[in-house]
């Protein structure tokens, strides 16, 4: 990742808001320029080669999807993260993931919004080729749809592998609840039960269980990890 | 005042443009009645007249003066002729025979018709009779009348007259009272429902608009009005409710933050306890949150405003989905849930709302029913129709409960400390409203099914 891929634009009116979206971003070792309305978006956006760009919905002057369809007029590849409040999400914000793009309804957590922003960033960074993915003793066969943990077999269904597979290719890196609704189950909304964390308790017990260390880790109040140890 | 209220309403005023119009016309029919009535009777007796002096001319052509005059003394003799007057005159207007006593005055200058007043009575009659007359003067300078009594005529024609203008004011004076009537009846009825709504205005809702059971349009009217009465009645209570359940729900974790908040203020500063308490706080907002999140998406399905997302959907494959989303969690029950029936049921649909629904009522039946039974999801056609059902085995819910649970918040237990705001069935309902689908909830001895009947998809 070079520098460059670090960038990032975010369109916020909000000063406190921005504030925070700013600090958050630079400690998490982005480099975050700051967009104060829909003007000043499209003219910084078109300036320089970001790797996100986050921009909330209802701007004071232009809408935030509007912006962004001008900024790909333009030629602007660089994918999109639209904040939108949940009375907003309409069939062209739910239409966004289709498109590479993401939405957050807010109120977010400053961590599920950094979650989308790697998520995102990493796109249009590495395609994978490889067709066995491993992570410590843990390895996912992409071919025969299979996985084991030091040679022995573990028993998933099909939507278990694919979340399993989705995890390890966010290695090291947080996957939010609502992330995998989206990813795995394709579902736009939050069920509002803890019915993800048994799905993933169950994954959990027949990948890590009896095993010499744990791989899938809980992150508090956002969602998982998978990483190997050390 | 009511009177005063039936004299300005507009019902009275388009039945006095009803009765001026009918009045005018009425009044035109009988004048032309009168009056083609009176000259068709005075025609008559004119001619009978002109006959009568022709006869008498010829007679005079015929046999001379003598003649005529021996004619008239016949004729005045007749009983048949009394309403008729003869007068034979000479060139000077003196009289040579005839019954009546002297030339008229009116008559004197020309001949031609002449009306007038005789004067003295004819010997039939008391009073001096009004006579119609016709003269004329013959060659040799003698002149004739010829007339009639028309005062029987007059009377005629005036008794007409009489009755038609009777008739005209009857008829004015009858539909005049008959609107008064009618328009205070209207203005009565219209006043209890202002009267009502002034009450309902001031005082509450419970007020209604009485009926008087006479089943025409205003008790319809004013039975509809109740029934819109009771409708917005029952609505504002739920609203009252909701919101009362609303701020118990957010009463709780905002009380537990602000505690947890106003100690840590007042306490030293621990990185570790700091660290905790923050993350219990964050994490009661975020329960919070979810609760309006629920809350603003059940509003906006009930707005309808995603018919737009309408997709053909295989509910089997949506069913299906959430059955093995929900299998860890049955696994972690104990309890045995299974998918059965068809394998393909098409609805039109948005499958985001499908799911959520489904997702809702078998993490009800998972909830509520017995721990390590049995929840079948059941796809089937019934009646021409697919049809979802999601069956547990535990305690049911009684009868009289079944409509409540829909509602916004509602709990069985009546209690607010279990998991989950309530808000699951509500969102179940709107997304069956949504999609025109009935729910039933059904007896499955022991414990409750919960059917979702779709309507067939088009085309």
């Amino acid at each position: 990742m070079t520098g460059g891929h670090r960038r990032i634009l975010v369109v916020e009116d909000d000063p406190e808001t921005a504030d925070q979206l700013v600090e958050q971003l630079t400690t998490s070792g982005y480099q975050v320029d700051l967009a104060a309305s829909g003007n000043e978006a499209l003219s910084r956006g078109a300036a320089c080669d970001y790797a996100v760009i986050t921009i909330d919905r209802m701007l004071p002057d232009i809408d935030g999807i509007a912006v962004m369809r001008q900024l790909r007029d333009d030629g602007i590849a660089a994918p999109f993260l639209i904040i939108s409040a949940l009375g907003e999400v309409d069939d062209r914000v739910r239409g966004l993931r289709a498109g590479g793009d993401d939405y957050l309804v807010k109120p977010f957590s400053f961590v599920e919004l950094l979650a989308r922003v790697e998520a995102l960033g990493r796109r249009s960074d590495t395609i994978v080729k490889e067709t066995i993915l491993r992570v410590g003793d843990l390895a996912v066969d992409l071919v025969s749809r299979t996985a084991s943990r030091r040679g022995k077999e573990i028993l998933l269904l099909p939507r278990e592998f694919q979340l399993l597979e989705y995890m390890v290719r966010n290695e090291g890196r947080i996957v939010s609840r609502a992330m995998l609704l989206q990813q795995i189950w394709d579902l736009h909304f939050d069920p509002s039960t803890n019915i993800i964390d048994v799905y993933v308790g169950r994954v959990r017990r027949k990948v890590d269980g009896q095993q010499a260390y744990p791989l899938i880790h809980t992150v508090r109040g956002i969602g998982y990890c998978l990483r190997a140890p050390g | 005042m009511l009177l005063a209220k039936t004299l300005t309403s507009s019902t009275f005023r388009l039945a006095l443009i009803a009765i001026g119009t009918f009045g005018v016309i009425v009044s035109a029919i009988f004048s032309y009645v009168y009056l083609s009535t009176s000259s068709y009777v005075r025609s008559r007796s004119d001619r009978a007249i002109m006959t009568e002096y022709s006869s008498l001319k010829s007679a005079y052509e015929r046999s001379g003066r003598d003649g005529l005059i021996g004619l008239l003394q016949q004729r005045i003799a007749d009983g048949n002729l009394a309403d008729n007057v003869y007068l034979l005159a000479d060139s000077s207007s003196a009289r040579l025979a005839g019954n009546l006593g002297a030339w008229p005055s009116a008559a004197t200058a020309a001949d031609g018709w002449i009306e007038f007043r005789a004067p003295e009575p004819l010997p039939n009659t008391t009073m001096p009779p009004l006579l119609r007359a016709m003269s004329g003067t013959f060659p040799g300078g003698d002149r004739l009348l010829v007339g009639r009594d028309i005062s029987e005529l007059d009377g005629f024609a005036d008794q007409i007259k009489t009755a038609v203008i009777s008739c005209v004011v009857l008829i004015f004076a009858l539909a005049g009272v008959a609107s008064i009537l009618v328009t205070r009846r209207t203005v009565g009825r219209i006043e209890q429902i202002n009267a009502t709504s002034r009450a309902i205005m001031q005082s509450g809702l419970d007020r209604r608009i009485p009926l008087r059971g006479s089943h025409d349009e205003w008790d319809r009217v004013a039975e509809n009005l109740n029934l819109m009465l009771d409708r917005i009645e029952t609505l504002v209570g739920e609203v009252k409710q909701v919101s009362d359940n609303v701020a118990h729900d957010l009463r709780t974790p905002l009380t537990r933050m602000r505690g947890r908040l106003e100690r840590a203020y007042h306490g030293q500063r621990v990185g570790e306890v700091d660290q905790s308490l923050i993350g219990d706080t964050i994490a009661d907002l975020d329960a919070v949150l979810r609760m309006f999140a629920s809350i603003t998406r059940i509003a906006q399905i009930e707005t309808q405003a995603r018919m737009d997302a309408f997709r053909t959907v295989n509910l089997v494959d949506i069913a299906s989905e959430v059955v093995e989303l929900y299998d860890a969690a049955a696994e972690q029950d104990g309890t045995s849930l299974t998918i059965a029936g068809d394998r393909e049921l098409l609805v039109t649909g948005d499958r985001d709302l499908i799911f959520d629904a489904i997702a809702n009522l078998v993490d009800n039946a998972l909830k509520h029913g017995r721990a390590g039974g049995r929840v079948i999801v059941r796809n089937e056609n019934l009646d021409g129709g697919p049809v979802i059902s999601i069956a547990d085995d535990g305690p049911g819910i009684p009868l009289e409960e079944r409509e409540r649970v829909f509602k916004r918040f509602y709990r069985i237990e009546h209690s607010r400390y279990t998991s989950g705001n309530g808000l699951g069935l509500s969102l179940v309902a709107a997304v069956a409203r949504l999609h025109e689908a009935r729910i039933e909830m059904l007896d499955n001895a022991p414990g409750l099914k919960v059917r979702l009947r779709f309507s067939p998809p088009a085309g």
